[in-house]
Parts: C-alpha cells; sequence; structure tokens
C-alpha cells in the first residue's frame, strides 16, 4: 500500500472510532446522566423536576428510623450549607456501614409530591478516606 | 523534632531551587563542569527527604501525638503495622511519600548507564525540569501540606486511622500508586529533555525500565484497590467509577497507549514526538489525579474529599508543565520523520490500541469532571453514575481485546505473517461465540467480550506453539504474560457484571434463602471481643442442590475507638462462582441475621489476570536497556 493511501486508511479509521466514541458518549449520557442538586436546590426546584436526580446533604440526627429488617432507614437530609433546609428521605435497600448522623450521603431517587417524601433507591456515604479532612471533633 | 523533620524539607526545596538554577544556567552557557553538582546536590537532595520521612516513620509509631499528622492518623490501639501505613493514609503524609520516591529514583538514576550516556545539554535540561517539579512538591510540603506542624499541649490519644483502613490492603495499594506516580515524573523530564536538546540517544531506551516500573506498579495499585474495595469496603464490587478511583485510572490509559506507541518507535523509529507528549502527559495526568482528589473540585464523590488549599498551587503545575510539553513538542529539535506502515500492519494496531486507551482517558477524565463541565449550562451539576461509564467504556474495552486477536498474526509492515495462527485464533472466537450463546450468555456486548477474551487466550497459545523461538524469550513471556493478564480480566468483567446475582433478606435461626443456585442457610450467632473491636459473627451454611458448598462467617466489627460498626464480609471463594457475603444487621436475642449474599461468577480471575499484568512486566527490565 502506498504511502498516501496508508495515510487516508488511518483517517478514514480514526474518523469511524471518533464517531463511534461519539456515539457511545452521547447514549451514555442521555441514560447515566443524573442531575446532582444539592437539598436547597432540591427545594427551590418543580416538584417535575425532582424525578432521577441525585441528592446531597447531610444526615440530621433526629428521627432516623432503622427498618426492622435492617433494609432501609428512613431520615431526615439537610443543606450542607443550610442545616435549616431538609427533606424527608425514605430508603429502600442495605444500609451502608459508614451511615450515621452527621454524614453527608449522595441519594439517587425520586420526589414523591403525595407523601412528601424523597424515595431513595441508592443510598451512598462519603467514604471517609485517607484524605478525610479534619474531623470535626478534633 | 518537628523542627528538624521540617528543616529537612526546607533545606531540600532550597536544595532544588538552587540546582534548579544551576541548571538553568548550565544549560544557557552549555557549561559542563556544573554536572556533578547537580548529581551530588540530587543525593543531598534524596538524604534531606529521606532524614524527614525518618523522622515521620519514628513518631509514628512511637505514638508521638505531639505532631498533629501523627495526632489525627494513630491512636493508642493502632497495631505497629497501620502505624506504619498511616505514613500515607493522610493527604500531607501521602504526598510526602510521593515526593520521596521522586527524589530517591532521582539519586538512583545518577547511577545507571542510561543516565551516563546522555548528553550533557539533555542532563542540565532535565536536572532543570526534575529540580523545578521537586521544588513544586516540597513548596506544598514545606506550606499548605506540611506533615510536622506541632500539637500543644501534645494529646494524651490520638483519633485513630479509620477502620476501613485497617486492611491489608492500605499496605500496598496507596504506596503502590505513589510508585507509580513518583517514577513516572524521571521518564517524564527525561522526555522533554531529550527533545530539547535535540538529543542523539533514544530516551525510550534510556528510560525503559522506569517506564515498565512505573506503569507495573501503577497497575498493581489499581488493581489491589480493586480487590480492596470489593473485599474490605463492602460494596461488592471492584470498580464504582467513583472520582477517587477515576483519578488514578486516566494516567492509567495514557502510561498504556504510551506503551504501544513506544513500540513503534523503539522499533520503527516513528511517533517520536508523541511519545514526549504522551509520557509528559501521563505524569501531569498523575498530578491531575491529585488535584482531583484534594483541590476540593465540586464532583461529587463517595470518597470525602480534602480541603482546597492545594488546588491553585495544582493548577499552575499542570498548566506550566502542559505549556513545557508543547514547547517541546513543537519547537524542540525535530526528530527524524518515519512514516507509519500501512494500517494492516502491527504497527497499525498497536497504533488503534493507543488511540483506545486514550479515547478511555478521555472518557473518564470527561465524566470525572462532567459536575464541573454541565455548570457551563446548566444552573445544576449533572453527576454520570456507572451507567454512562459501563456503557462507554465496555464496548472500548472489548475492542481492544479484539484487536489483541488480530496484533500477533500481522507483520510489522504490512499485511498477515502467519495464516494459521489467525484462522486458529479466528475458529476459536467463532467458537466461543456458539459456545457461550448456548451457555446461556445473550448479552450481546458480554459474548463478544468473553469470546474475544477466550480467542486473545488461544492466540497467546497458538503463537508460542507456533513459534519456538518465542518459548526461550523473557521478553515474549512478559509480553504475552501482560496481554494473559488482561484478557483474563477482560473474561471475568463480561460475567462477573452482568451474571452477578444478588439477595438480601432477614433469616431466624435455621431459615434460608435462595441465591441464584445456592442456599443459604443461618446457623449460630457469636460474639468475640478484643480490646479495640467488638465483633459479631454469623455463620451462614451454603448448600447447592442439597450438598454444602462452605460455611462463611460474615461479622459486623465495633470499633469502640471510632465509635463505628462495619461489617467484615466472607466468601467462598472460586474459580466459577465465588459466594460472598455481608451481615447488615442482627438480633443479639434470638440470633436473627440481616444479610444480603450474592453470586459472583469468574470475578476471581479478574485478581489472577491482575496480578499477572503486574508481575509479567518485570521480565521485561532488562539489565542494560540501551546497549552502549
Amino acid at each position: 500500500m502506498s504511502a498516501k493511501a496508508s495515510k487516508g486508511v488511518y483517517i478514514a479509521a480514526f474518523v469511524l472510532l471518533l464517531g463511534g466514541l461519539g456515539y457511545l458518549i452521547a447514549s451514555g449520557l442521555s441514560q447515566g446522566a443524573t442531575p446532582t442538586l444539592s437539598v436547597a436546590q432540591a427545594k427551590e426546584s418543580d416538584a417535575a423536576d425532582l424525578q432521577r436526580v441525585r441528592l446531597f446533604g447531610k444526615v440530621l440526627p433526629q428521627d432516623i428510623a432503622l427498618r426492622d429488617d435492617n433494609l432501609g432507614v428512613a431520615f431526615i437530609v439537610a443543606d450542607e450549607v443550610d442545616p435549616a433546609v431538609s427533606m424527608r428521605v425514605e430508603y429502600r435497600g442495605a444500609v451502608p456501614d459508614t451511615f450515621k448522623e452527621g454524614v453527608e450521603v449522595i441519594l439517587k431517587g425520586d420526589w414523591d409530591q403525595g407523601a412528601g417524601v424523597f424515595r431513595a433507591s441508592q443510598l451512598v456515604t462519603k467514604c471517609p478516606s485517607k484524605y478525610e479532612e479534619k474531623r470535626a471533633d478534633s | 523534632m518537628h523542627f528538624a523533620a521540617y528543616v529537612g524539607l526546607l533545606f531540600a526545596l532550597l536544595t532544588s531551587l538552587f540546582l534548579a538554577g544551576l541548571a538553568a544556567y548550565a544549560s544557557w552557557q552549555s557549561r559542563r563542569g556544573a554536572l556533578p553538582f547537580l548529581e551530588r546536590g540530587q543525593l543531598l537532595n534524596a538524604g534531606f527527604v529521606v532524614f524527614s520521612c525518618y523522622l515521620l516513620l519514628i513518631a509514628l509509631v512511637g505514638r508521638d501525638y505531639s505532631f498533629v499528622y501523627v495526632f489525627e492518623n494513630v491512636d493508642n490501639t493502632l497495631s505497629l503495622l497501620y502505624r506504619i501505613t498511616a505514613f500515607w493514609a493522610g493527604r500531607a503524609g501521602s504526598l510526602l511519600f510521593w515526593h520521596l520516591i521522586m527524589a530517591v529514583a532521582g539519586g538512583v538514576f545518577v547511577f545507571t548507564r542510561g543516565y551516563r550516556g546522555l548528553s550533557d545539554g539533555t542532563k542540565s535540561l532535565y536536572w532543570l525540569l526534575f529540580n523545578l517539579t521537586q521544588a513544586f512538591f516540597l513548596l506544598l510540603l514545606t506550606g499548605p501540606s506540611n506533615p510536622f506542624i506541632e500539637a500543644v499541649p501534645a494529646p494524651a490519644d490520638g483519633l485513630g486511622l479509620n477502620p476501613l483502613l485497617q486492611n491489608p490492603g492500605m499496605a500496598f495499594h496507596p504506596p503502590l500508586l505513589f510508585l507509580g506516580y513518583g517514577l513516572f515524573a524521571l521518564p517524564a523530564c527525561c522526555a522533554l529533555a531529550s527533545l530539547l536538546a535535540g538529543e542523539a540517544r533514544p530516551w525510550i531506551r534510556v528510560c525503559r525500565n522506569w517506564n515498565l516500573l512505573a506503569w507495573a506498579f501503577l497497575t498493581s495499585g489499581i488493581i489491589l484497590g480493586g480487590w480492596w474495595s470489593y473485599m474490605e469496603l463492602g460494596w461488592g464490587g471492584y470498580w464504582a467509577w467513583d472520582p477517587v478511583e477515576n483519578a488514578s485510572l486516566i494516567p492509567w490509559f495514557s502510561a498504556t497507549a504510551f506503551l504501544h506507541t513506544s513500540l513503534i518507535e523503539s522499533r520503527r523509529g516513528a511517533l517520536q514526538r508523541t511519545n514526549v507528549f504522551l509520557m509528559a502527559g501521563t505524569f501531569l495526568l498523575c498530578v491531575f489525579g491529585t488535584y482531583l482528589v484534594r483541590s476540593g473540585v465540586d464532583v461529587q464523590s463517595l470518597h470525602t474529599f480534602g480541603e482546597g488549599a492545594v488546588a491553585v498551587p495544582l493548577t499552575v503545575f499542570m498548566l506550566g508543565g502542559l505549556a513545557i510539553a508543547l514547547v517541546a513538542v513543537f519547537l524542540g529539535e525535530k526528530p527524524v520523520y518515519r512514516a507509519l506502515s500501512g494500517f494492516t500492519s502491527r504497527q497499525g494496531m498497536l497504533v488503534i490500541t493507543a488511540w483506545v486507551f486514550l479515547a478511555l482517558g478521555v472518557v473518564v477524565g470527561l465524566g470525572t469532571m462532567w459536575p464541573v463541565i454541565s455548570k457551563l449550562w446548566s444552573s445544576t451539576p449533572v453527576g454520570l453514575d456507572p451507567t454512562f461509564y459501563n456503557r462507554v467504556c465496555l464496548p472500548l474495552f472489548t475492542l481492544v481485546v479484539l484487536v489483541f486477536c488480530v496484533c500477533p498474526w500481522l507483520g510489522w509492515k504490512e499485511g498477515l505473517r502467519d495464516m494459521r495462527g489467525a484462522a486458529g485464533t479466528a475458529g476459536v472466537f467463532a467458537g466461543s461465540l456458539v459456545a457461550f450463546w448456548f451457555a446461556g450468555v445473550r448479552v450481546p456486548l458480554a459474548l463478544i467480550a468473553a469470546s474475544g477474551a477466550v480467542a486473545a487466550m488461544a492466540s497467546i497459545v497458538l503463537l508460542f506453539v507456533l513459534t519456538p523461538r518465542m518459548r526461550s524469550s523473557r521478553h515474549s513471556w512478559g509480553a504475552y504474560g501482560v496481554h494473559l493478564g488482561m484478557a483474563l480480566m477482560a473474561l471475568a468483567v463480561a460475567f462477573s457484571g452482568p451474571y452477578k446475582i444478588e439477595g438480601e433478606g432477614t433469616l431466624h435461626q435455621g431459615e434460608s434463602m435462595q441465591v441464584g443456585d445456592y442456599l443459604i442457610t443461618n446457623g449460630k450467632l457469636t460474639q468475640e471481643r478484643s480490646r479495640a473491636v467488638l465483633a459479631y459473627k454469623a455463620e451462614l451454611t451454603v448448600t447447592r442442590d442439597g450438598r454444602t458448598v462452605g460455611v462463611v462467617h460474615p461479622e459486623r466489627r465495633w470499633y469502640p475507638n471510632s465509635r463505628n460498626s462495619f461489617a467484615e464480609v466472607a466468601v467462598i471463594p472460586g474459580l466459577g462462582d465465588e459466594i460472598y457475603t455481608t451481615l447488615l444487621g442482627y438480633d443479639g436475642k434470638d440470633g436473627s441475621v440481616t444479610i444480603s449474599a450474592s453470586v459472583n461468577p469468574l470475578v476471581n480471575w479478574l485478581w489472577i489476570g491482575g496480578t499477572l499484568m503486574s508481575l509479567a512486566p518485570l521480565l521485561l527490565l532488562r539489565r542494560n536497556p540501551e546497549p552502549a
């Protein structure tokens, strides 16, 4: 194959890969993109916009109710900046070890307007990893 | 002691700055006489850093809580192993460890044959760049990330290491990552210096061992991290696509792309500037990973992020490094231009592999930064969950596996070089497709990936059968060992992801639950107490078709010192199915337990393949990477 023809094949392959990648990214974004809101932002949003969102905030100490079978918990999540702004959450599923009052959580789920609660299908507590900031009690 | 340790770092900083100035002067004036000073200066510099690290280690082992760092990461109940590992458990300590690797590697490099063979111009520029990098790290360590701050008065006990970090994984995972990060600094500086100075000797050969070692360390660090999150953190998975996990994966992608394009340079002399850019980019991406983890950038991770004090300096360093890399690539000495061979050649396949790895790096980088990027048009940040990564990355990984089935049978210049091998591999691929289909694998991507992985393994076996000289080549065992490891990992991912079966439930004593083909029965609940831990252990008997497969004891451990309770998972390992159990809760009175259990098919091939990928590169190391 001549050098020119070979270059053409490389360009064609690159364009093909780029096109495939673009398609994958676009379809990935349409399925995997979830608006991430603070509790304050969620409070300001329309109920219709609170379907399939991620919510982050801090677990308040009062009203934490673990289900009897340990497979769920109801609690109040407060905005990280303004703790006075809060939301009731009901979560079904395995409760992470690190879940307790005061921890920061990321919740995935929908707002149930009728019941006035955020129904979470996923609850992740931030991993207190090696890069942890100074603890509040230190 | 705090003062002495701090002064050690301060002297190292001053030495680095002085040496950078001297190297700049030597480069400008072409003074050869400065080189011995620069080389001995690096040894002195490394000596200062080792001294400071030694003092920190003594403080950690001796529980000297007058160091704030020790107070934050150690307590009176912590065992010696974890007091040592606390060195890299915190922000400042991990940065110091990274710098230690860099400084010591810089000192060792002076004595290598490869370094001695470089031209004086390249050496001077290398020391300029390397000392500027060291000075930057030392600026952080003597400023916003100082590990030697004194606590007055010294507390009687410390806060301790988070129980999740009290795992053997902590002794290996972070230091391996930092070893990888630290070692990449050296070839990155060498590559840029070579291009800027118009070095006649190929830096790729000079730095071959350093590249391979850095890559092997980074690979093993990432894989151990996956194993750790699977076993210890009780996530039940090995990769969550969390920003902190992605932080180490992005430079791994670029380093892997580089390893493939560097082959083209060392065999055919092409892609010289691409390689310099990829190597410099890899090191900058290691810094970018640190930026992601510590800058406080709003990417909402599972992990708690550090404060943003280092964000600005890290950004400045990355932009400065990028500018130097662009200057070197566009304005450096023009290498002799060599065209690539045809597309249907081994070179062509290596280029595609590099493209795919770079694409993976871009995708993961884009996904990680998406909450920040999306703020450009959205009032609220948009996060991407694992669905996005799996959807985009898995097809790309599958493509890599398929390319690997084809690549070994192509010649370096053009066309098929061995028809028998290619036909055999194609036959195995087709046979695997049919076999997996009838075995019930119907997810298209899993089917292609699994068949590709089997065909890739078959191609390696065929290569060694059909090419006798490869059997006696250490290099062949190393190179194909890495690829065999990758094929095993691909097979594991293709099955353990889509075919995992999970179940959760509360079981009273004697009660059972079904998870897939397995029946899990609750036995008795026991309690064990030690000074640091109170543990509740369930006893679960796992049977299949009435036959006992094994008994597992998942635990919940209560750590009074940190007032936290954590699950210790228990598994019945297997090369086929692995049974994975977690104790979510218990009732001490009636012995009932709430458990989650999963059947993870082929998951252990992930660790076997990963181990192979981490160790096989050691066979590629050469005593004399660059023969005189």
